[in-house]
């Protein structure tokens, strides 16, 4: 009976240490995640905004996880002191010029801290050292930009329509005809338009630049976005933007053309009819041109309705609205 | 009246429960200790329950896997899925499964071996040999259970996890390290302490109600059979209240 | 009622016999569950060396009686004298020393379904804190198997034996302890009549070994002609009356009679 409870006893035993294994495994594995054993040294970043950042978030260096924030504290009213212990290991790479800068590590707005080393040499990083900080692109700021790129190709839209319908008014042909003076500023606003044009051109430029932002290592949001309509949708935008570029180009190599058969015709006095006829194709180019780029336009502004809709964006549409409200009344 | 009968019956129990949890307080701590029985008794409840809880963790782990991956396929978060099981496993499943099924073994066993025990004497010969039979019998039988079960606990978790860990592989390859990294990267210490904490009430909720089912067993081998039962019936629910209690005071607490 | 002894002439004789000092005496005994009175005014004597067969019919009380001496229900009124101390009394760790002293069979046996024999045996000796030496103890179960004539059932479990033979072991577990009383709950209710008797003759042998008190719950004829030295009659709650088994045969009384029909 007393060997039976003793090999009872070890049985028990071994399954009671079998699973306090598992248990300190566990704890040890979530505490070694949190970087809470082993020894540590401490680097400082200050920043004028924190966007949330928490005690316990993840500390980058290259893309690994190094440490946590310990402790954030508030220098003044417009600086913020973020404590970090990193893995001693580090002390022999980090640079005093490291730059720290706030990111964001998937979509549910956990942030982490980016250290990225610089490019000019400087000493190791000694314990309590502030490293360099960068103000982190942050989505709020792209969807601004976004925004104000927005109007910007409103303005343009509405220049060119402008334009179009003062050519529409064949009034002012005789005048084209006869009056030289007109003539240049024509072509001043075929200059304008080439601008403009240029602008819808940096705007693709600009979006493209947005768009490639957000997919290249933004993590979640970027994915998020690339594997839903929106991504598509704004590619077409794009692709529509620069048709209309290409055909603004054109208008304006035929706009040129025409100025110059208008002073040759001036010139070299061919006659009013032939430049009617000249004159006519070109407003019809210009038609469709206009069309086109108001085309580009509506896309852009369909997509920017449908992202006040999405739920990833909506809050941030809603503070650009409340502060539109508060700036209207005074 | 009939509802106030049942009424009454329902606070009666309470009442009734609620006394015994008292003794047991008042008691479990004064010698003389026994402690040959309780470590048998851990034996018998921990040990011995090891072969079902950790069956039923393993296809538990498993299925939940293979349920799970058309979801996350559709979402393209197939590699989340040990993340997910990791802390649906630690946080809710492996506790309440595992007390589930410790209610359902431990709890009528319980009841019925007290109950027979009441039935033919053996609690009122052990009195009068020199044994205080509550300290004996109930005492160890509920420091046992509510020492097991949190075991059993981590075990089902770590046999269930590695059902899941076989179920991700049956269709996917992820190694056994990636596995791991994945599941622990998920978890936080407020995920696996409170889950933790809670088997402790768990197992005594099964440990007491089943003692006191027994303890309290009417005459007849009727009576034992419907002591094991509602110890069963009785300790489930508890069960279920308990985890609200503790979901709600976690929350309260802020450890969500 | 010419030949029942009523309770003031029992207290007399105790005061008569006050040189042979009672093993048991039990005095005033009141007891009842809710409106359910089950003992009045319950008196009770237990010399050394004697055998006492307490008959009453089946819900009479005769099982509380026997429960509140050994401790297991407590009174509401009236003294329990046990060796000298009033079991009412006493605390629990003072029971357990006056409990040591005294053997109960159970009824219904009552052996731990979960322990083999030789556990069973064990159990009281460890419990008690009288015995902790393996080989003594071991011995001491030997003993007592022996008594009852089932010594090669020692690592067998109690589901193995038959109900005589369960019998025999939970009288040798009341015996390990060489008790100076031993109180009998129904010895021989639920056994065939002829294992009966067996058990009866063992209860006079045990007795004259070791030279206890005994006090018989019964209802078996058998077991008061062979076993009893004195017969009380409890009847609604109270001795209804006391006497040899010759004088209480040729008892006129009605409710008397119907115990020797
Ligand atoms: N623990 C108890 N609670 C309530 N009533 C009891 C209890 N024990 C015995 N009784 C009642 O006392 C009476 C006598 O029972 P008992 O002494 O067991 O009878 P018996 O003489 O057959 O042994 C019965 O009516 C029974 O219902
Ligand atoms: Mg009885």
């Amino acid at each position: 009976m007393i060997k039976k409870s003793v090999a009872n006893n070890i049985k028990l035993g071994a399954f009671v240490i079998a699973s306090l294994i598992f248990l300190i495994m566990i704890f040890y594995m979530i505490g070694k995640n949190k970087h809470l054993f082993g020894a540590n040294f401490t680097v400082k970043a200050r920043f004028e905004n924190v966007q949330g950042l928490k005690i316990g978030n993840n500390v980058r260096f290259g893309g690994i996880d190094i440490g946590t924030v310990k402790k954030i504290e508030i220098i003044n009213d417009t600086l913020m002191e973020v404590v970090m212990t990193v893995d001693h290991k580090l002390k022999k790479i980090l640079r005093k010029n490291a730059i720290a800068s706030i990111g964001t590590d998937g979509l549910v707005g956990n942030k982490v801290i980016n250290i990225e080393a610089n490019r000019l040499p400087d000493h190791a990083a000694e314990e309590n050292d502030i490293l360099l900080t960068q103000k982190s692109v942050n989505t709020d700021e792209m969807m601004r930009t976004l925004d104000r790129t927005n109007n910007d190709v409103n303005i343009v839209a509405e220049n060119l329509k402008i334009i179009t319908q003062k050519i529409n008014k064949s009034q002012g042909l005789w005048d084209l005809i006869t009056n030289r003076k007109i003539a240049i500023h024509f072509n001043k606003t075929a200059e304008n338009i080439e601008k403009a044009s240029m602008e819808a051109n940096k705007i693709g430029v600009n979006t493209n630049q947005i768009i490639r932002k957000i997919s290249n290592g933004r993590g979640i949001l970027g994915k998020m976005i690339s594997d839903t309509l929106l991504y598509s949708n704004f590619n077409q935008t794009i692709v529509n933007f620069k048709k209309a570029g290409i055909r603004t180009d054109s208008f304006l190599l035929k706009a040129e053309n025409m100025i110059n058969n208008i002073e040759s015709e001036i010139n070299y006095g061919k006659g009013p009819i032939h430049a009617l006829l000249v004159d006519s194709s070109n407003t019809l180019l210009f038609k469709k041109s206009m069309l086109n780029i108001e085309k580009g336009t509506e896309g852009f502004n369909e997509i920017i309705d449908a992202m006040k809709h999405h739920f990833l964006f909506r809050r941030y549409f809603k503070r650009i609205e409340n502060e539109k409200i508060k700036s209207g009344n005074p | 009246m009939p509802v106030s009968t049942s009424t009454k019956n329902l606070l009666n129990e309470v009442g009734g429960i609620s006394s015994f949890a008292g003794r047991f307080f008042s008691q479990w701590y004064k010698p003389r200790y026994e402690i040959a029985e309780f470590f048998r008794q851990c034996y018998v409840i921990g040990y011995k329950s090891l072969p079902l809880v950790g069956l039923t963790g393993f296809i538990m782990g498993l299925v939940l896997t293979m349920q799970l991956r058309p979801t996350m396929v559709d979402y393209g978060v197939e590699s989340q899925i040990p993340a997910i099981v990791g802390i649906a496993i630690i946080r809710e499943i492996g506790p309440v499964l595992t007390a589930l099924i410790f209610a359902g073994k431990i709890g009528s066993s319980i009841g019925a071996e007290l109950g027979s025990m009441k039935v033919t004497e053996q609690i009122d010969a052990m009195e009068v040999s020199g044994t205080n039979p509550f300290k004996y019998l109930v005492v160890s039988r509920v420091l046992a259970a509510t020492c097991m079960l949190p075991v059993l606990t981590v075990m089902s978790d770590a046999i269930s996890l590695y059902g899941s860990y076989l179920g991700v592989n049956i269709r996917g390859t992820t190694s056994f390290s990636l596995f791991w990294i994945q599941v622990f990267e998920s978890l936080d210490f407020y995920d696996v302490i409170p889950a933790f904490i809670k088997t402790y009430f768990f197992g005594f909720a099964v440990g007491l109600i089943g003692c006191y089912k027994g303890y309290f067993s009417s005459k007849g081998t009727e009576g034992v059979g419907r002591s094991a039962n509602s110890a069963v019936v009785v300790s489930s629910i508890l069960i279920f209240i308990i985890d609200l209690l503790a979901v709600q005071i976690t929350d309260v607490l802020g450890y969500n | 009622m010419s030949n029942t002894i009523l309770k003031k002439e029992n207290i007399d004789t105790i005061e008569t016999q006050k040189k042979t000092e009672p093993v048991l005496m039990v005095s005033h005994l009141y007891k009842s569950f809710g409106d359910n009175k089950v003992l009045i005014d319950f008196n009770l004597k237990l010399n050394k060396g004697e055998n006492v067969v307490v008959l009453g019919k089946s819900g009479s009380g005769k099982s509380v009686l026997i429960k509140c001496i050994i401790g297991l229900l407590l009174p509401d009124e009236g003294e329990i004298h046990v060796l000298g101390e009033n079991v009412v009394e006493q605390t629990s760790s003072s029971l357990d020393k006056i409990r040591a002293k005294i053997g109960f069979l159970f009824q219904s046996n009552a052996l731990y379904d979960s322990m083999t024999v030789r556990e069973n045996l064990e159990f009281p000796l460890r419990r008690h804190w009288i015995k902790n030496n393996p080989d003594e103890v071991n011995q001491l179960v030997q003993q007592a198997l022996e008594d009852v004539g089932l010594g090669y059932t020692i690592d067998m479990m109690p589901v193995e034996l038959s109900g005589g033979m369960r019998k025999r072991i939970a009288l040798a577990r009341t015996l390990i302890l060489k008790p100076e009383i031993i109180l009998y709950d129904e010895p021989t209710t639920g056994l065939d009549p002829i294992t009966g008797k067996e058990i009866i003759r063992l209860m006079i042998h045990i007795k004259e070994k070791y030279n206890t008190s005994s006090l018989i719950i019964s209802h078996d004829m058998n077991c008061v002609k062979l076993a009893a030295d004195r017969i009380i009659i409890l009847l609604e709650g109270k001795c209804y009356a006391e006497g040899d088994y010759e004088t209480l045969r040729k008892d006129k009384d009605a409710k008397v009679i119907q115990f020797f029909e």
